[in-house]
C-alpha cells in the first residue's frame, strides 16, 4: 500500500513541474552550436564570391559520392579583386545521399564548406526527390542571406598529419608560443 | 561503424584500445573526453526494461535526449576532433540534474510499487553459477551476486581514478535486475561529477604520432569495455598493413540473449516478455 | 416536479442527462489526455483548438466518419448489439444518481440496488462482444473480461451495500438504499471516516470495473490486442468508449455520494441557513470537487501503475478483496444489532483496513504465489574462472 501511495506521490510531483515540450512548429529549440546539419557553401562577403574555388577535394573524399563540383577561371583574378584564380562553377550536392558525416568539411583546403547549424537544415521536407539536389546557389542562401550566422568553424583536431589545413597548424604554433 | 547510438562511445572506445594497445598512449585528456561521452550509460536500459510497464519511462526519454545533447565532440582514434565548447561544464551540470530528477521519479514510481514488486519479484532467478555458464556480463551478472566489474577488473581508459562503487544483487531475479541498473546510473553520475572535476582547463585532444592512416603490426588483440548491457570485446586480427584481416565483434547483448531459453521455460507467457526486456537487448548488437 | 406534468417532468431530465453526458465524456477524455501527458513532462493536446480543447470533438468526427468494417463471418446480432449492451445499461444507471439535491431523473427508493442491479449487465455486452468477432483473441479477451468483472463485481457490491447497512436514515434508523438519504446522513461525517475499509474495497475494485491500470489486461493493446474489441472500428469502438468514461463519471459520483459527504459536508446545512444561494453554490463546488477527486485518482493511477497479471488480478479479488469486504459486512452488521456507536465503526473498519494492506505487502514481499519453475539442467560447460 505504501508504495503505491509513493509512486502516487511521484506522479503528482512529476505532474507539477514544468514540461518539457517544445511546441514545434511555433517555437524551436536553440540548436546548439556545433550541430551537423547539412554542407554549405560560405560567401565571402569581402570579394563578394564564394569562398569555394571548385578544387573537388570534397568530393573525391565523399564516402557516399554525392557531390559534383566543377570550377572555372575566376574572371575578378584577371581584374586584380580576388586572390583565387579559380572559383567554382558549378556545385550539386544532393541532400538525399549526404549522410552528414563532416569529411567534406574536414577536407576543405579553403574553409569555404560548412556544416548548417540552423533549422533551415533540418526542414527538408520535399514532395520530390530531386527537389532535395542542391545547386549552387540553393548552397550559398543560407550564408549569403545572413541566416547562418554563427557556423562552427573550429578546426578538427589534427586528425592527420602531415596536411593539418593551414589554419590549425598557426593556431597550433600560437597556443605553443602562448605557453612559452 | 558503430552498433548501438549513443552507446557508441563505449564501443569506439573499444575498437581504437584495440588498435593502438600495443603501441600508443593516448593522453589523460584524451581518455576524460571519452569518459564524458558515457554519461548515458545505463539510462537506456532502464528505459527498455521499464518501458514495458509503465509510462514513467516517457519522462526518461526527455533526459536520455539531453544527454544526447552533451555529445558535441566526434571521437577519433587517438583523441577527439575538437575540445570542448566553453560552457560544457555548465552544461554537463544541468544535464546531470535532469538526469538525477528522471532516476528519482523513477525510483519513486517503481521501486516499492507493490504491483511492480508483484510482477517481477522472484522472476527467474539465476545463481551466480548459471550465470557464469550461460555467458552472462554486465548487469545480468552482478544482479546475481557476482561482483565482477570491467572498469574495476581491468581498468581501462582512466577509470582508476575514479571512485565509484559497484552494486551487486542476490537473487538474480528482475527484480534486482531493475534495482542493478538503477543503482549504476546513480554511481554513473557520481563518476562524471568527479570527471568534471578533474578536467584540466586545457591540454592536448589528441596523441600525438597518428598516421592518417593506421598501421598495426600483425597480430591479434581483444580489448573490452564495460558496455551497458554488458562485456563489449573487439577482436582484431591483423597483417600488418592497414586493413583488418579479422574484425570480430562479441556483443553482450547476443551473449545475454542466448540464455532466453534457460531463464523462461517454466514462466508464464506474459512473463516472458518481462523477462526479454529485463535482459535489454539491443537487436542491432545481437544481428550484427 | 417540473409543471406538475410527470411526463414533461420525465422528459426534461431525460435530455438534460442525454446532453451532460456526451459532453462530460468529452471533456474527459480532453483532460485525462491533458493530466497524464502533464505527468510525463510533456503537454498533452495542444493544436487543436485553443489549448487542445477540440481534440475529443475531432476525434469524435474522425470516428464518425470511419468505415464500418465488420468481419464477415461475424454473428450479426451479437456484434451489432454489443456497443448498446454495454452503453446503455451504464447510462440508465445515471438514472436514480442525484447530482444535486434536486437534479436527478428519479429518485428510487432502491437506488443503490438499482445501479447495482444495472450495471452488470455490460459484462454480457462484453462477452456478446467477443463471441461475434469470431476472433478466438477477442474471445479470450472476452472471456478475461467477464472473468475479471464479476469477480470484482461482488466486492464491489459488498462495499457498497455494507455502507448502506449503517447509513443513517431521516428516521434516526439504520440502513437505506435510497441515495439522497445516504447523503444526508453525511451532515456531521463523511461515511469515509466510518467505514475506510469499505472505501479502499470501493475503489480498488471500482478501478478493476472501470478497466484502469493496474487491472487493464483486458483491454490492453500490448498484450491481448485490444481484447474483445479488437473487431471493432468507427462509431462502435466510439460507443465502447463512451460506455468506459460514463462508467467512469458513474463510479465517481457514487463514491462521492456514498463515501465523501455529496453535496453536505462540510459546513453546507450551516451556510444554507445563512444563505440559500450561497448554500447552493457550495453544495455544488463540493459534488464537483470530489468527483473529480475522484476521476483524478483513476488518471493517476493509470499513469504511475504497471498492470497486474491476470492471475494475479483474480487471485487478489479472491483472497483479499473478498474477505475484507465480508469482514466489513460482519462488522457493520454486529454494530447495527447492538447498536454500537459509530466510532466503533470507525476503529474496527480501520483496523481491517490496515490489515489487508499488511497481507498484500506480505503477499509481494515474499512471493508465495506459485510459480512452476521447472529447473533445467544448465548447459555442461567448461567453467569460466572469472
Amino acid at each position: 500500500m505504501l508504495g503505491i501511495l509513493r509512486a502516487l506521490g511521484t506522479v503528482v510531483s512529476a505532474a507539477l513541474r514544468k514540461p518539457a515540450t517544445v511546441q514545434y512548429p511555433t517555437e524551436k529549440k536553440q540548436l546548439p552550436h556545433r550541430a551537423r546539419g547539412f554542407p554549405t557553401l560560405l560567401w565571402d562577403f569581402e570579394r563578394d564570391e564564394p569562398f569555394c574555388t571548385g578544387c573537388q577535394v570534397c568530393a573525391r573524399y565523399c564516402p557516399t559520392d554525392c557531390m559534383t563540383v566543377t570550377m572555372r577561371d575566376n574572371p575578378k583574378y584577371a581584374e586584380g579583386k580576388s586572390p583565387r584564380r579559380k572559383i567554382v562553377d558549378k556545385f550539386f550536392i544532393d541532400y538525399a545521399r549526404c549522410m552528414r558525416c563532416d569529411i567534406c568539411v574536414e577536407v576543405c583546403n579553403f574553409d569555404a564548406i560548412v556544416m548548417d547549424n540552423t533549422w533551415r537544415s533540418v526542414e527538408l521536407s520535399r514532395y520530390d526527390r530531386q527537389e532535395l539536389v542542391m545547386d549552387l546557389d540553393a548552397l550559398l542562401k543560407p550564408s549569403r542571406t545572413g541566416q547562418l550566422k554563427d557556423p562552427f568553424r573550429d578546426a578538427m583536431g589534427v586528425a592527420h598529419h602531415g596536411w593539418a589545413p593551414r589554419k590549425a597548424e598557426e593556431e597550433k604554433e600560437k597556443v605553443a608560443a602562448a605557453e612559452e | 561503424m558503430t552498433l548501438d547510438e549513443p552507446f557508441a562511445p563505449a564501443e569506439r572506445l573499444a575498437a581504437r584500445l584495440a588498435i593502438w594497445r600495443q603501441r600508443l598512449r593516448a593522453t589523460p585528456l584524451v581518455d576524460l573526453l571519452a569518459l564524458l561521452l558515457d554519461v548515458s550509460e545505463p539510462l537506456g536500459p532502464l528505459g527498455a526494461q521499464v518501458l514495458w510497464v509503465a509510462q514513467p519511462a516517457l519522462g526518461l526519454m526527455v533526459s536520455r535526449e539531453a544527454v544526447a545533447d552533451l555529445a558535441q565532440v566526434l571521437e577519433r582514434p587517438g583523441g577527439v576532433a575538437w575540445d570542448v565548447p566553453d560552457d560544457f561544464e555548465e552544461h554537463a551540470r544541468y544535464v546531470l540534474d535532469r538526469v538525477r530528477t528522471a532516476i528519482d521519479d523513477i525510483d519513486g514510481i517503481m521501486t516499492e510499487n507493490e504491483v511492480f514488486l508483484a510482477r517481477c519479484r522472484g522472476l527467474s532467478p539465476v545463481t551466480p553459477e548459471q550465470a557464469i555458464n550461460w555467458g552472462f556480463s554486465g548487469p545480468m551478472l552482478r544482479a546475481t551476486g557476482v561482483k565482477h566489474d570491467l572498469r574495476r577488473a581491468e581498468p581501462y581508459s582512466i577509470y582508476d581514478r575514479f571512485d565509484f562503487e559497484i552494486p551487486v544483487g542476490t537473487q538474480g531475479d528482475v527484480y534486482d535486475r531493475y534495482l542493478v541498473r538503477l543503482e549504476e546510473m546513480r554511481q554513473s553520475i557520481r563518476i562524471v561529477d568527479q570527471a568534471l572535476r578533474q578536467m584540466p582547463k586545457n591540454g592536448p585532444i589528441m596523441a600525438s604520432g597518428l598516421k592518417r592512416t593506421i598501421r598495426v603490426p600483425p597480430g591479434e588483440v581483444y580489448a573490452r569495455t564495460e558496455s551497458p548491457r554488458g562485456e563489449y570485446g573487439v577482436y582484431i586480427v591483423s597483417k600488418g598493413g592497414d586493413k583488418p584481416w579479422r574484425h570480430k565483434v562479441r556483443a553482450a547483448s547476443f551473449c545475454n540473449l542466448s540464455a532466453l531459453r534457460n531463464m523462461v521455460v517454466g514462466n508464464y507467457v506474459a512473463d516472458a516478455i518481462i523477462i526479454l526486456g529485463s535482459i535489454d537487448i539491443v537487436l542491432c548488437e545481437v544481428d550484427r | 416536479m417540473i409543471g406538475n406534468n410527470p411526463w414533461l417532468d420525465g422528459i426534461l431530465r431525460l435530455l438534460v442527462v442525454a446532453v451532460a453526458v456526451p459532453l462530460s465524456v468529452i471533456v474527459l477524455n480532453y483532460l485525462e489526455r491533458k493530466v497524464i501527458g502533464r505527468v510525463q513532462n510533456r503537454l498533452g493536446p495542444m493544436r487543436v483548438g485553443p489549448y487542445g480543447t477540440l481534440q475529443s470533438v475531432a476525434d469524435t468526427i474522425k470516428l464518425l466518419t470511419k468505415e464500418d468494417v465488420r468481419p464477415s463471418t461475424a454473428d450479426q446480432w451479437s456484434f451489432e448489439l454489443a456497443p448498446y449492451v454495454v452503453v446503455v445499461p451504464t447510462i440508465v444507471a445515471l438514472v436514480t444518481v442525484p447530482i444535486m439535491p434536486d437534479l436527478f431523473i428519479r429518485n428510487l427508493g432502491l437506488g443503490l440496488f438499482f445501479i447495482v442491479a444495472v450495471s452488470t449487465v455490460p459484462i454480457v455486452g462484453f462477452v456478446m462482444a467477443g463471441w461475434g468477432s469470431d476472433n478466438r483473441y477477442a474471445l479470450l479477451g472476452a472471456m478475461r473480461s467477464a472473468a475479471q468483472l464479476i469477480s470484482y463485481e461482488v466486492p464491489l457490491i459488498l462495499a457498497v451495500v455494507a455502507v448502506a447497512m449503517v447509513a443513517h436514515t431521516a428516521d434516526g434508523g439504520r440502513g437505506t438504499l435510497n441515495l439522497t438519504e445516504i447523503v444526508d446522513g453525511q451532515d456531521k461525517v463523511p461515511y469515509i471516516f466510518w467505514q475506510s475499509l469499505a472505501f479502499f474495497i470501493f475503489t480498488v475494485a471500482g478501478l478493476a470495473e472501470l478497466y484502469r491500470h493496474p487491472f487493464d489486461i483486458p483491454v490492453a493493446e500490448s498484450e491481448v490486442v485490444g481484447g474483445p474489441f479488437v473487431e471493432y472500428s468507427g462509431m462502435r469502438w466510439a460507443m465502447f468508449q463512451l460506455g468506459e468514461y460514463v462508467s467512469l463519471v458513474l463510479i465517481s459520483l457514487l463514491g462521492a455520494l456514498v463515501f465523501l459527504g455529496g453535496w453536505n459536508w462540510p459546513l453546507v446545512n450551516e451556510l444554507a441557513e445563512r444563505n440559500a444561494v450561497a448554500g447552493t453554490a457550495l453544495q455544488a463546488v463540493l459534488m464537483l470537487g470530489k468527483t473529480s477527486f475522484f476521476i483524478l485518482f483513476f488518471f493517476l493511477m493509470r499513469a504511475a501503475m504497471p498492470r497486474l497479471r491476470v492471475d494475479q488480478l483474480m487471485a487478489f479479488s479472491w483472497q483479499v478483496l473478498l474477505p475484507l469486504s465480508f469482514y466489513q459486512i460482519i462488522v457493520n452488521g454486529l454494530v447495527v444489532v447492538y447498536g454500537w456507536p459509530d466510532v466503533v465503526l470507525g476503529v474496527l473498519s480501520g483496523l481491517g483496513l490496515l490489515a489487508g494492506s499488511a497481507l498484500t505487502y506480505r503477499a509481494v514481499r515474499k512471493p508465495t504465489m506459485v510459480r512452476r519453475p521447472r529447473p533445467v539442467a544448465a548447459r555442461q560447460g567448461s567453467e569460466v574462472k572469472v
